[in-house]
């Protein structure tokens, strides 16, 4: 490509939209960095709630220098290596998708492609971030609707391992960790036959872990027991998934009885009837998938669509998560699961923290991701619409720590392909 | 009742000719018949029918007179006062002395054709050669068991299968083997139920259906044309007992309206044994006239002490459990006739239990024996031998301590055909009350509780006026009875043991015994205080639970079934999907099912017409799923063989399915149901209407236009069904296409032999095939397909063979990669019914491209978009706005795609799929434009009637919440009376999908 843009930002001359997104189509995915970069005009959704209608966003390197109102600002064009105006377009911080097997599967049926689930039921010590693949193609559709940041979540047992988060836009997986090791994912039991048996032996199982923790003065000699460590000091998260009342409670206990420095609950459909107690776990909440069917057959229609803001009117953190079939296609769809909820009471700023700040919050990166905020990573993306809208989610820039992304796919490329068949 | 019954066989005297008709004896002849003479009992001669304090005279196992004070030279007389005679109830759905059958099977491997040698039915599912007479085996505890329960004849047969056989009525407690059958051949049953047989075809409930008629069609050809098809053991035999009352076993309300339809078609009347939920649907039985055999195992309750797992049951559950016991009484008041079974109880001393439960529940004492003797007998045609007390019938009946239908009564005995069974002789001796027992110079009290059958005994003494007691057992055999304490004197805690004999009706024990030291005494006891025992306890009418049925049973069902408004929207934003496009304020009226005036003038409201402010809103018409899977009972695939043409979704339209509601709460109004994808020829698709509440006739879509499933690629051929299913062919793309070629080359050599009979060419008429009708049906266009389809190369090869056929493919479904042939499709003329954006999940779909409708389109390509998704289809309105940012295609272009489109592409469009008058008021009031992600179905309605009303939402969600309460409440006084309850479980809703194999849906990992 890149000469061209090379040449350009050489010369500061201003590239416009059209310009760039050729380029970016023409192009490997990712392109080199512009030092300092000024987006100008576009509607910026700060994450935290915040609006600017006409903002003026300064880049510089892979971080964020700035985000003012442009209108109360002049600039001196001359400082800027690149300078991009989005009259009319929308700018949001990276999605991002929790709990996500996406990068660890490929095509779901064909078993070669699965690597999400090692054999065993105690596997803390498997971990996602060396088994992630930078080049699935999957991968590609879903940067292209606004996620860019994943959590690549292995399944299975009762601990399924340990999760990384990722950015989207990686040579390989070590350019595309974010956090190597966030934390291990543990499946809370739910048969109705054996679930006071198989609860005891999750706290055995942490009862040992605990004790090797404590333990001084030992060499490493226990995979399992040494992926469970940082756990107790707050260095990993814990990751628990359950979905009813009498797991989630259970949980709570057990999150308290084992100190575990963050808890945190995945799934929790069943949350919303003990808010307060849960508020005072400080417990926070990765939601399931909201496009989903009631539970019960019960429940009304629209259950799940509600459920964010029943949660969000009892004050708990929340985020939204996308786990269930055929979850690394689906991921491309999560701005919409959060633009459901907007149907259904939450504002389309809060429903844009479901699937930015709040997981970052969550997972903890929330100081360099989540929001459009001086001095966090340049990771965001510019949409010609609101981007949780179907008809209007038009991804026309990325930029991850900084630096453009295409905002093509292999999919774009065939529908080309195909559109240029015909003309023949 | 206990098994230590004591079984008196007084064959001896009573029974008439034991062993004696065919057969040499072994020593002596036996005497020559006697009368028994039974005196003074009270007779239940029949429904409404009592007589008090008569005789009954038996000879030769048969009433020969009953009346008053009889006198009969020569008989035995036996004294029933104080006893209650009922005729003996007749079982009609039974496998009593019958082993069940054996099947070989491949193991985990498919078995396409059957394992069974000799000249029978190709099904294995298919067997009506079998006859239960020829087995019958007499199986003592099984007998006993009926017996007990009141029973005297029952008739068994094979309950395995679809085409099961003949029953025979055997006489259960009869010892001489020629009087065990009363009839051989006295029935035939059938069922949906595979049964048994591993053979992989029929997979599902609409296999099984159109298996049975395919048997039936044979079953004629082969008595008009048997040298045709040489000779059919199965078929044979089948003729054979053609017009023996036919019994169908079903396992769902649902089914019994299924089998109706062949009843008709092959004009055989079922009586159906039910499953105990018919009182949902009293008035479509009563409009059936149907006969019903009903089981009377009603659901356990839940242990609803935990409200964790109490919030797990769902209301559908709760009403059932609470509806069950009243089933009977239901159809009672609706005067269908019907029958009892002890079919499916866990243990037959339910049978007493839950009768019972259901005479409390409104069933009447006469309504209740006559379901178990006198219908029965006059459905079997026996009415002359057995069902009531009467001159000439068999000496076949129970007697009681009361009278059972109206009391807690006590079987004492059984009779069969003169032979006395005794069970229980009761104790009489009035043993309650206090006594003072001595012995030596002994004196102690005692008191004896409980029952005679059950007594609790206590002694105590007085000693330095403090009062010692102790625990006695006590045990009561007739006049016997035995005594045992520890000693409470001066040697503590010695056993003390008494035996002696009951006098004076209780009055005075007498008797022998051993005191502490162990030494033989004798002992005396004198009551000094009686207890007069209660009564039979009588049986009450239960006014705690109620007959409450919705429609359908289940939350947000309906308290009655819906009416079709007359509704006049003002003001709406209407997306008319005709040339006026989308028209701002406007107005739109609604009667009689219909769209009378759309106009953007104001519209003057009817009387009596329903007026919706709708400013702001859009009114749009409702959404059409080209590809749904919800509402099937049983299966929504036939993959037992690779072509299934014969079987139709149609058969097994399920109403009671949640999804249902949830789709109309999506704005969804019309789908098509289509069969799965495990075969190349799949099976007829059904259209309907979301109808909810209504019955599956009601749903399918009247003057439907005809289509059916084909498939292709991976499904078909099995390519992710594990190692072991490389079996049945084809498993290769190039297998596929001769598939197609085979059948329909088959089908047109089929409609020319039927052209050339009804030319008069041929004189005999052809043998009817399901599956080549249907590919007939195909070859003069009568039928069209949707084929689900995924690479290009399939695709193409599908139209070459209809092309070449002289037919066209109306529509691929999935087409994932008809963006590379659309321009093919667009010459053979075929529409593209596609996934917004689905990809990923298996090998053929990695090209799948989320442009593909708009590039079909841009290409002249018809285009709908489907969901093949319960979850999906509640959102077919955000799936088509995806076809805006993939694509650019217009709004209003959009929206088409899930509604005008898919009417076009289901030839229904003259009445669905645009606002315009004359057409279906199919509607949909939206809060917000349809395509955003903001809107919600305000209301969804159907032909006038509105089903979903979101307005109304909360509302119901407490009444639903309010019946739950109720019900648990209930059930939590069931758990503290410590009746049987089983732990609750999660209702998982388990839905299909086009891979879906065998009648249960899967919860698990989905592909398309």
């Amino acid at each position: 490509m890149t000469r061209l843009v090379k040449k350009r930002m050489r010369k500061k001359i201003p590239i416009n939209m059209k310009q760039l997104l050729l380029l970016c189509f023409l192009s490997w995915s990712i392109i080199t960095s512009a030092q300092r970069i000024l987006l100008l005009n576009g509607t910026a959704h700060i994450g935290d709630g915040q609006v600017i209608e006409s903002a003026a966003i300064g880049v510089v390197n892979d971080r964020i220098d700035f985000v003012k109102n442009a209108l109360t600002q002049t600039f001196d064009p001359t400082k800027w290596d690149t300078i991009i105006q989005l009259k009319g377009q929308h700018v949001y911080p990276a999605l991002v998708s929790a709990n996500n097997t996406l990068g660890l599967t490929e095509i779901d049926a064909v078993r070669a492609t699965r690597d999400f689930n090692d054999v065993g039921v105690w596997n803390p010590h498997v971990r996602a971030q060396i088994a992630f693949n930078v080049e699935s193609r999957v991968v590609e559709t879903v940067r292209t609707n606004g996620v860019l940041i994943s959590q690549a979540t292995p399944r299975g047992g009762y601990i399924s391992g340990t999760s990384a988060l990722m950015n989207l836009a990686g040579w390989n997986w070590e350019d595309a960790t974010i956090v190597a090791n966030d934390g291990i994912h543990l499946n809370w039991p739910y048969s109705k036959e054996s679930y006071q048996k198989e609860k005891q032996e999750i706290y055995r199982f942490f009862e040992m872990a605990k004790a090797y923790a404590e333990r001084k003065d030992q060499q490493p000699n226990d995979l399992r027991m040494e992926a469970i460590k940082a756990c107790f000091n707050g260095q990993k998260r814990v990751y628990i998934h359950a979905e009813s009342l009498q797991q989630i409670v259970d949980v709570i206990e057990f999150a308290k009885k084992f100190e575990l420095a963050f808890p945190v609950i995945v799934g929790g459909t069943e949350a919303y009837l003990i808010g307060p107690k849960l508020k005072d776990s400080k417990i926070p909440i990765m939601l399931g998938r909201i496009h989903s069917l009631p539970q019960h057959e019960d429940d009304l229609t629209y259950q799940p669509y509600r459920l964010p803001s029943l949660l969000k009117a009892q004050g708990i953190l929340f985020c939204l998560q996308n786990e269930g079939d055929m979850q690394p296609m689906n991921t491309r769809n999560l701005p919409f699961q959060a633009g459901t909820t907007m149907a259904y009471g939450l504002t389309e700023e809060e429903a844009l923290q479901t699937i930015s700040l709040n997981v970052c919050k969550i997972v903890g990166i929330d100081q360099d991701y989540g929001t459009l905020s001086a001095g966090k990573k340049a990771t965001f993306f510019v949409s010609k619409g609101p981007a949780l809208e179907m008809k209007t989610n038009q991804v026309t820039l990325i930029l991850i720590d900084g630096k453009f992304c295409t905002t093509s796919n292999f999919q774009q490329e065939l529908y080309q392909k195909y559109q240029d068949k015909y003309k023949q | 009742m206990k098994p230590r019954s004591i079984i008196f066989l007084l064959c001896a005297l009573f029974s008439v000719e034991l062993h004696a008709q065919f057969g040499p004896e072994n020593g002596l002849k036996a005497s020559e018949p006697s009368y028994i003479l039974l005196q003074n009992a009270t007779l239940v001669v029949k429904p409404g029918e009592i007589l008090e304090s008569t005789d009954l005279l038996i000879q030769e196992g048969k009433i020969i007179k009953i009346g008053k004070q009889l006198k009969q030279a020569g008989a035995i007389e036996l004294d029933y006062a104080g006893k209650v005679i009922v005729p003996s109830f007749i079982e009609l759905y039974s496998d009593v002395g019958l082993e069940p059958l054996k099947y070989q099977g491949n193991g985990w491997r498919p078995q396409m054709e059957s394992n069974k040698e000799g000249a029978y039915y190709w099904n294995e599912a298919v067997h009506p050669e079998l006859v239960a007479a020829a087995a019958y085996q007499y199986q003592p505890t099984k007998v006993d068991q009926l017996q007990q329960a009141g029973f005297g004849f029952a008739l068994t047969h094979y309950t395995d299968g679809i085409v099961r056989g003949s029953g025979a009525l055997v006489s259960l407690g009869a010892t001489s083997i020629h009087k065990q059958i009363i009839k051989a051949k006295a029935a035939q049953y059938f069922s949906f139920e595979k049964g048994g047989s591993q053979q992989s075809y029929p997979s599902s409930q609409m296999g099984s259906i159109a298996l049975l008629r395919q048997a039936f069609y044979d079953l004629k050809f082969y008595k008009e044309n048997s040298q045709k098809l040489g000779h059919s053991q199965s078929l044979s035999e089948w003729s054979n007992i053609e017009t023996a009352p036919a019994f169908f076993k079903t396992t769902d309300k649902w089914e019994i309206l299924r089998a109706e339809k062949i009843a008709k078609e092959f004009k055989i009347p079922f009586i159906y044994v039910g499953s105990g939920n018919e009182y949902a649907i009293s008035q479509e039985l009563k409009d059936i006239n149907a006969n019903l055999v009903l089981p009377l195992n009603f659901p356990e309750a839940f242990d609803v002490k935990d409200p964790y797992l109490a919030s797990q049951i769902a209301l559908s559950e709760l009403k059932h459990w609470e509806l069950a016991p009243a089933n009977a009484a239901v159809l009672a008041n609706a005067q269908i006739p019907f029958s009892l079974t002890t079919q499916g109880l866990k243990n037959p001393d339910l049978f007493w239990t839950n009768l019972r439960k259901a005479i409390q529940r409104g069933l009447t004492p006469d309504q209740a024996l006559a379901a178990l003797t006198t219908i029965p007998a006059q459905w079997l045609g026996i009415s002359n031998q057995i069902g009531t007390l009467e001159y000439g019938k068999l000496a076949s009946f129970s007697v009681y301590n009361g009278n059972p239908f109206t009391h807690e009564a006590t079987l004492l005995e059984s009779w069969n055909q003169g032979e006395q069974k005794i069970w229980k002789t009761p104790n009489v001796a009035q043993i309650i009350g206090t006594y003072a027992i001595r012995f030596e110079d002994q004196l102690y009290n005692l008191q004896i509780s409980g029952t005679p059958e059950r007594p609790q005994g206590k002694v105590w003494i007085i000693k330095g006026g403090d009062s010692l007691h102790t625990k006695a057992n006590i045990i009561l055999t007739q006049q016997d009875i035995a005594i045992q304490f520890l000693s409470l004197g001066q040697q503590h805690q010695q056993l003390i043991q008494l035996h002696g004999k009951v006098l004076k009706n209780g009055a005075v024990f007498e008797g022998e015994g051993t005191n502490e030291q162990g030494s033989w005494i004798r002992w005396s006891a004198i009551q000094n205080k009686k207890t007069e025992l209660p009564a039979l306890t009588a049986l009450k009418q239960d006014t705690l639970h109620k007959k409450v049925v919705w429609y359908p049973n289940m939350a947000f069902g309906n308290q009655s079934i819906l009416k079709a408004e007359t509704l006049l929207f003002k003001n709406a934003t209407v997306w008319t999907n005709e040339k006026e496009g989308i028209l701002v304020g406007a107005d739109v009226l609604v009667q009689d099912g219909k769209i009378v005036k759309v106009s953007r003038q104001s519209i003057n409201a009817p009387a009596g017409a329903r007026i919706i402010d709708a400013k702001g809103m859009h009114l749009t018409s409702g959404i059409i799923d080209e590809h749904s899977h919800i509402a099937i009972s049983k299966g929504v695939n036939e993959g037992g063989q690779a072509i299934t043409a014969e079987v139709s979704i149609a058969d097994v339209v399920n109403p009671d399915d949640i999804d249902i509601y949830r789709q109309l709460a999506g704005g969804v109004t019309a789908a098509q149901l289509l069969h799965g994808s495990a075969n190349p020829i799949g099976g007829q698709s059904a259209l309907i209407k979301l109808k909810w509440g209504q019955t599956p006739d009601e749903m399918l879509i009247d003057n439907a236009p005809k289509f059916i499933k084909f498939a292709l690629g991976e499904n078909v051929k099995q390519a992710n069904w594990g190692d072991f299913n490389t079996v049945r062919f084809p498993q290769t793309r190039m297998g596929v296409e001769q598939v197609f070629y085979d059948g329909f080359y088959r089908a047109r050599a089929y409609q020319d032999e039927w052209t050339a009979y009804r030319s008069g060419m041929l004189k005999v008429a052809p043998r009817v095939d399901l599956e080549l009708e249907v590919l007939a049906e195909i070859l003069r266009s009568e039928r069209f397909i949707t084929c689900h389809s995924y690479i290009q190369s399939e695709i193409n090869m599908l139209m070459h063979v209809a092309d070449s056929m002289g037919f066209r493919v109306n529509t691929f479904t999935h087409i994932l990669e008809g963006y590379k042939v659309a321009d093919k499709m667009k010459a053979h003329g075929v529409a593209g019914s596609t996934f917004s954006d689905w990809w990923a999940y298996k090998f053929e779909v990695n090209d799948a491209i989320p442009y593909n409708a708009a590039l079909m389109q841009q290409q002249g390509v018809l285009v709908c978009i489907n969901s093949d998704d319960a979850e999906m289809g509640r959102r077919l309105n955000q799936e088509a706005a995806k076809a805006i940012k993939y694509g650019g295609m217009t709004e209003e272009e959009a929206w088409k795609l899930v509604t005008l489109n898919p009417a076009k592409i289901l030839h229904l469009d003259q009445r669905m799929g645009s606002i315009k008058a004359g057409k279906d008021a199919d509607l949909v009031l939206w809060t917000a434009n349809p395509l955003s992600i903001q809107a919600r179905s305000a209301m969804t309605i159907i032909e006038g009637v509105v089903y979903y009303e979101e307005e109304l939402q909360e509302k119901k969600l407490v009444s639903i919440q309010n019946e739950r309460n109720r019900i648990l409440a209930l059930m939590l006084a069931s758990n503290e009376l410590g009746e049987p309850s089983k732990i609750p479980q999660k209702k998982v809703k388990k839905h299909f999908h086009c891979d879906t194999l065998g009648e249960e849906a899967d919860a698990q990992e989905n592909s398309h």
